[in-house]
């Protein structure tokens, strides 16, 4: 928890109301991002994000499986977060595995899309090798070094940043003679296939602090919050993903506007992101 | 021991004159109780041997293949039973099972956390269980769908969504009227061996073989019928609510079938001990309640065909 | 030996009415499948007093969705609580095992426990019970979709029910996107191949959203049409709600 005295309050309430935040950035400002990739050389694809002082670690890691019953023409995601204890003490215990499942299920409800697939980040369909008998399932882990605010839009941009980092091996499969038997599968290690990561979109959290709202909050900020909402964006402006967050209730014409705001912000932080991912990966080969 | 106790027994009875109703009961329990049972009531003015109201609804729960609501008083039970497809061991090749549940989720009473399950909720899945299996109320073999193959697995799954009292009286009976309501859905079987539904339509449209068609309800035999009582000094009381099951320490449930035979006696410790002369007398009490019991399932099954 | 059993109903003929469901969503209009048109819920049975062990409960049922709710307390918080000068509300959301058409786990449901907690919190004026807990239980019946909206509803009714403190009652409609049309109240069958969905909760005295969620790719406008639909039903569910509660007064009068 953070601990403000009753000045600090009005010191940080009165500059949002300015536009001038106590770490000089205007309301609708993020905090420079620093992209590395590659950095767990075990999984398919690895990111680390810094977002000022929070820093977050995103894996990929690719398996071969069989796809469900229900679906047999969809690959499997499965997001998973988790928030290290030594990133703040209160993420020890019980606290932590809330925060974690609230932060896994905002990365799925954003990045998989509706039930039927559309809108989905990732394409589902894929990732289906022989239609209901292989598939990839990919299982993106996550995990909270550092926290300073704003974890939501830290985590979908290492999650963006490591799958542009994925290359899934070129697979072989041979069908048995019979339906029962197994395919036969082949993994090539010298082939691989790029991931098309121009579909994911961009979280932005909106922290409504009295009456305005900004983007990228800090901690401190975060505790003076009303009420917060996560939106996502992908590059062609459609809305995929929202969740409010914090238990003061809104007006529905103030979300409306937060959702429009969220909208035009993301186009810049999209294309600073792009650029620090393209130039991450230039430095990794 | 209440006599020993604080403003217990004497001074109690004493004080009663002066104290509102509702605290006395609160405050000294056991002579309030005593007082009403000296007179033959209860109060919320049954008799000593007269049950709650009970009432019986059939399938209440649409996604099952079989489903009761059982409401004795304010304990209320729901029971659903939905089949699933199982290979048969190879002692009983041509015999099908049943897998009972009892569920006391948080919603059921103040004792209960998430987290912290009742005590009592697997003491009454294993009686449920040795009841049914025992009393042969369903007759294994008609579970069979291919000798040797496949056969129906019952999973039956009783859930206690209001705890007053009588908790295995409740769930044994959503349990017997659950299985009443049972309706086996028509099944064919594919080329891998794999069973699966058919509906109506599909029957008509494809000429599919039907493994089932005659054995779509089970011929529930003997049905089992259960009575607890609780028993305090020489008094019997029977169908206690949780007030009076938390007072009077000692109980029986006592399950007959309709022919009369005895199928089960649970007397769980407690401080008092029965009589070979009390547990006579429980069991007839249960006799008495058994033909009521009989006569609600069957209207229960009558609505259910008019409607 | 209960892993080796399987549900006999056909994958094929469900995957089968998916597609017929797909096809049709191509389409400008069609017919829902009990009847209704797009922006018309379905019937709403509520109830009070479900259970009387409870401080107070409510049951609901919307088509083939049941959701019973008990509230108890305020009582005393969990002994590893820290001492807190507003109370605390507990949340907890379990489905049974036959809920679904294939048999569950019955286990905690913790996503809708956290999401039922983040609709209910910013109503319940929690400082009128401090240092103590509210719990709010909701056992899921039978799903029938929009399983969440309706144990949000009925949970607000529940506390209600029990006394405790509110600014206003919490009512809860989702809708569905399927292809080009907007599907107030989906049920199961029309929520397993929606496009995108949006579940809102509000306080309608208050004009208050208290819970927002959204799937799926949505345009502007199109966000803005779904929530005023959500918004012009929840009104009117608060209303049924409402007189639920005055009847049920009256009753006890």
């Amino acid at each position: 928890m953070v601990g403000l005295s009753e000045g600090e309050k009005q010191f940080l309430r009165g500059g949002i109301e300015q536009d001038l935040r106590s770490d000089g950035r205007t309301r609708h400002q993020f905090r420079s991002v620093y992209v590395e990739t590659g950095v767990i050389p075990q999984a398919n694809g690895s990111a680390r994000v810094r977002l000022g002082a929070t820093e977050v670690i995103a894996s990929i890691k690719a398996e071969l499986g069989k796809p469900s019953l229900l679906h047999p023409d969809k690959g499997k995601v499965s997001i998973f977060v988790d928030c290290s204890p030594t990133a703040a003490a209160i993420y020890g215990g019980k606290g932590g595995e809330e925060l974690s499942m609230e932060l896994s299920v905002a990365l799925e409800r954003c990045l998989l899309g509706g039930k039927s697939g559309a809108g989905a980040a990732i394409d589902l369909s894929s990732l289906v090798l022989v239609e209901g008998k292989v598939c990839w399932d990919l299982y993106i882990d996550a995990l909270v070094v550092s926290s300073d605010g704003n974890l939501l839009d830290s985590l979908a941009a290492a999650i963006k940043a490591a799958l542009s980092n994925t290359g899934l091996p070129k697979v072989n499969v041979v069908l048995g003679a019979s339906p029962e038997e197994q395919p036969e599968v082949d993994v090539s290690d010298e082939e691989f296939l790029q991931f098309d990561t121009s579909t994911v979109p961009a979280i932005i959290t909106l922290t409504k602090v009295g009456k305005h709202y900004i983007v990228d909050a800090t901690s401190e900020e975060e505790s003076q919050m009303n009420s917060a909402v996560s939106v996502s964006v992908n590059r062609n402006g459609q809305i995929c993903g929202l969740t409010k967050r914090g238990g003061a209730g809104l007006d529905p014409s103030v979300i409306l506007d937060m959702v429009s705001v969220a909208k035009h912000v993301s186009q810049q932080f999209t294309s600073d992101l792009d650029s620090e991912i393209a130039a991450a990966e230039a430095s990794d080969e | 021991m209440e006599t020993t106790t604080i403003g217990g027994g004497e001074g109690a009875t004493g004080m009663a004159a002066h104290m509102e109703v509702e605290a006395f009961r609160r405050l000294f329990p056991l002579p309030f109780y005593d007082r009403h049972l000296s007179k033959s009531v209860r109060p919320d003015a049954r008799t000593l041997d007269s049950a709650r109201e009970t009432t019986i609804s059939l399938g209440p729960v649409a996604s099952a293949d079989g489903s009761a609501l059982v409401k004795i008083g304010e304990t209320t039970m729901l029971a659903a039973i939905k089949l699933e497809v199982m290979t048969p061991s190879t002692e009983s090749s041509d015999e099908g099972s049943i897998a009972v549940e009892f569920y006391m989720p948080p919603i059921c009473s103040p004792m209960v956390r998430p987290g912290r399950p009742a005590e009592v909720a697997p003491v009454i899945s294993q009686q449920l269980s040795d009841v049914i299996m025992s009393s042969r109320m369903v007759n294994l073999k008609e579970l069979c769908l291919i000798s040797g193959k496949a056969s129906w697995i019952a999973y039956l799954d009783v859930y206690c969504l209001n705890a007053d009292g009588s908790l295995f009286d409740a769930a044994l009976l959503s349990a017997v009227a659950a299985f009443t309501h049972l309706q086996i859905p028509l099944v064919s079987v594919n080329e891998e061996g794999r069973v699966f539904t058919v509906s109506g339509e599909q029957q008509e449209k494809t000429k599919l073989e039907l493994v089932n068609k005659e054995k779509r309800k089970l011929s529930i035999g003997n049905t089992p019928f259960p009575v607890t009582c609780v028993i305090h000094k020489e008094h019997i009381v029977v169908d206690p609510t949780a007030e009076e099951e938390a007072i009077m320490e000692t109980s029986i449930t006592i399950v007959l079938d309709t022919l009369g035979n005895l199928v089960s006696i649970y007397k769980p410790g407690g401080v008092g001990l029965a009589s070979t002369a009390t547990i006579k007398e429980c069991i007839s009490r249960t006799k008495r309640r058994m033909q009521d019991l009989k006569i609600i399932l069957e209207e229960a099954v009558s609505v259910m065909e008019v409607d | 030996m209960a892993a080796s059993t399987y549900s006999p109903s056909q994958g094929a003929e469900r995957r089968q009415r998916q597609q017929q469901m797909r096809r049709l969503s191509i389409q400008s209009d069609w017919d829902r499948s009990d009847g209704r048109s797009f922006i018309q819920c379905r019937p709403a049975f509520l109830r009070t007093g479900a259970a009387n062990a409870a401080s107070g409960s409510a049951y609901a049922e919307f088509g083939t969705t049941k959701v019973i709710v008990s509230v108890f307390g305020p009582r005393e918080s969990k002994k590893a609580m820290m001492y807190s000068d507003i109370g605390r509300l507990n949340c907890n959301v379990t489905f049974t095992t036959f809920a679904t058409s294939l048999r569950g786990q019955g286990s905690d449901n913790k996503e809708y426990s956290a999401m039922l907690h983040k609709a209910l919190e910013g109503a319940v004026i929690l400082e009128t019970f401090p240092k103590t807990t509210v719990d709010v239980f909701a056992l899921v019946l039978e799903s029938g979709g929009s399983d969440l909206p309706v144990i949000i509803s009925c949970a607000s009714l529940a506390l209600a029910d029990a006394g405790i403190m509110m600014y206003d009652l919490v009512s809860s409609v989702s809708v569905s996107c399927i292809g080009k049309n907007i599907l107030i109240d989906p049920t199961n069958e029309e929520e397993v191949c929606q496009d995108g969905s949006l579940v809102l909760a509000c306080m309608p005295a208050r004009n208050e959203v208290t819970q927002l969620t959204l799937t799926g790719e949505w345009s502007l406008p199109k966000i803005n049409e779904a929530m005023e639909l959500c918004m012009d039903a929840c009104l009117k569910l608060a209303g049924i709600m409402r007189s639920c509660l005055k009847e049920s007064a009256n009753l006890s009068n």
